[in-house]
């Protein structure tokens, strides 16, 4: 069982019988502290998908599948392709890949988990953080050096994410993929 | 277990967390689903003592007691009498529900899933923008059940916010006659008062923030009278009472140069109302008293719940975003700063954006009335909820 909390993209939860796999995860802070966490989910017995809220607490019955250590080989089109230490090639739909699309860009060499579902790979997790170049940056306008004040950047492969003020163009940063935030500087 | 026969009210569970606030919403709430829509409604609080602060004729030892068509049933546990599930199950503020009522819409669901009231978890109030997109949506439950998460809210794609039907006209009234005001702090024993007098009610978290405040107001040209009922807002005014908090009495009267504090009786909700009514401006706290100050159409400095890593602070932006949409924008600024300034006890700047804002400035008061109006967005929450209920 995992907390709603600790729920990422690429898991899978059972849900009143059915697995459903992980796409997307928004945590925000209702009041007193809590946590709200949204979840965008697809139902691999139906291939439908919805959202839905739990509390930050809420217990989850997240269920092991069969994982592989893959990398990424290149997109075609809807299908992102990833590959095995063995050359086996596996595709993931587009849509399946939620946020980790963020941080998708050609010849990375990350390794990921493609996660398996009767025969079909249906997901992929990301590792823990990524380092990723900033291709776009407003200016840092008020000078803070404190990393508390924060800007809008694109980072190489098209993923938007919130920056401390000071990161530029070019810079090299440190993302967080399980929850898309911002780490250091690199 | 038995099947037992459904009815068509309402269940509203709530556990009291700070004493009024989570308590002071939902007893409105039952209160007004229970007078407007004529809907039996069963609240079930786990706390009658604190309750009663704010209704007075409760009995804290009764199980079972009626007021304002509403039956307030003592939540403990086991439950005090049998559960019937009715239409709705409403837990206020993500507060767990008893197992006996989880295993009976369970008990529902397997033999009868027709029969299985709608389930609501009503949060917490907030302006943020990722409101509207979490507000109505389902939470699957892992066996099957569905809850729906009901987020209060500002914007039409929101579940609205509290305010009973005839609040306006009655507030407006109240504030057409000045002898209103006059009479209800004769009845409150709070002793010379004048009509010309600046009236402020404190209703807030501890913070330095209202020493420097009274500090002010003992050193200003004109009278202030500052109303504070004994709790938290007097933890940090120590330095200007005459005795300990413990000691002080309701109508007590402690002088400090211009200005007057009272020590404010403990009052029912629509003798609060009045009271914000009545003062020219509010500090309130919280979530309740946060809204009736908005209904009250007068100046005010809001008190947010502090929550870690200063994440009142991005609550508190939102709501300063859209309450000042269509205020001038010095007046903006100057009401937001001294909000933010308050809220992170930063002394200087609260001196400083009070000196600056003027309350009693024109174009401030004007919004305060219309602000109300704005708000309600066309629906209040019980409305928009009876609705959602219809819908499901």
């Amino acid at each position: 069982m995992k907390t709603a909390h600790e729920i990422r993209p690429g898991n899978v939860i059972m849900l009143d019988g059915s697995p459903w796999v992980v796409q997307k995860t928004e945590t925000t802070r209702s009041g007193r502290n809590a946590a709200i966490v949204k979840l965008k989910l697809k139902n691999l017995l139906l291939n439908s998908g919805t959202e839905t809220t739990f509390k930050g607490e809420d217990k989850l019955e997240d269920i092991v599948l069969d994982r592989l250590d893959c990398t990424y080989s290149y997109f075609a089109d809807p299908m992102y392709v990833f590959m095995d230490a063995e050359y086996n090639q596996y595709d993931v739909e587009a849509e399946n890949l939620g946020d980790a699309a963020n941080y998708i860009v050609d010849g990375m060499e990350e390794t990921c988990q493609v996660t398996f579902y009767d025969g079909k790979a249906i997901s992929v997790e990301m590792p823990t953080t990524v380092v990723r170049e900033v291709i776009y940056a407003e200016p840092s306008a008020r000078g803070d050096t404190s990393g508390k004040v924060m800007k809008p950047a694109t980072i190489t492969g098209g993923g938007k994410i919130n920056v401390a003020d000071f990161v530029k163009v070019g810079d090299k940063i440190e993302i967080d993929t399980r929850t898309g935030e911002f780490k250091k500087r690199v | 277990m038995i099947n037992m026969p459904r009815a068509n009210h309402w269940d509203i569970f709530c556990t009291v967390v700070d004493n009024y606030g989570d308590i002071g919403v939902t007893w409105r709430l039952a209160k007004q689903i229970a007078n407007e829509y004529s809907i039996p409604v069963n609240l079930w609080v786990d706390d009658l003592a604190s309750f009663s602060h704010i209704l007075p004729a409760l009995n804290p030892f009764k199980k079972v007691q009626s007021f304002s068509g509403v039956n307030i049933i003592h939540w403990a546990e086991p439950l005090p009498i049998g559960f019937i599930a009715g239409d709705v199950i409403v837990e206020a503020f993500a507060c767990e529900l008893p197992e006996q009522v989880k295993n009976q819409l369970l008990h529902l669901h397997q033999t009868d899933p027709k029969s299985v009231p709608i389930w609501l978890n009503l949060e917490y109030l907030s302006a943020e923008d990722w409101v509207e997109g979490c507000h109505g949506l389902p939470s699957l439950q892992a066996n099957g059940l569905k809850k729906y998460f009901y987020f209060p809210g500002f914007t039409a794609k929101t579940g609205g916010l509290i305010c009973e039907q005839n609040l306006f006209a009655q507030r407006d009234a109240w504030q057409a006659d000045t002898a209103n005001k006059l009479q209800l702090f004769n009845e409150l024993n709070l002793k010379g008062i004048k009509a010309e007098d600046t009236v402020i009610s404190i209703f807030s978290y501890e913070t330095q923030a209202l020493a420097t405040l009274c500090e002010l107001w003992q050193q200003g040209a004109k009278k202030v009278h500052a109303l504070i009922p004994k709790g938290r807002s007097l933890h940090s005014l120590t330095h200007l009472l005459p005795c300990e908090i413990e000691a002080l009495v309701p109508g007590q009267k402690i002088v400090h140069g211009n200005l007057t504090l009272h020590i404010l009786p403990m009052t029912n909700q629509q003798s609060f109302d009045r009271l914000l009514w009545s003062c020219d401006i509010n500090i309130v706290r919280g979530e309740d008293s946060f809204m009736r100050a908005q209904w009250a159409a007068k100046p005010f400095i809001w008190h947010i719940y502090p929550q870690e890593d200063d994440y009142h602070l991005v609550k508190l932006e939102a709501f300063l975003k859209i309450y000042c949409d269509n205020l001038a924008p010095e007046i903006a600024e100057n009401w937001s700063k001294l909000n933010l300034a308050f809220n992170q006890a930063q002394q200087s700047a609260v001196d400083l954006h009070w000196q600056n804002l003027n309350p009693v400035s024109l174009p401030l008061l004007q919004h305060v009335k219309q602000w109300p109006i704005n708000a309600i967005n066309d629906a209040d929450l019980a409305t928009r909820l009876v609705q959602f209920v219809k819908n499901s």
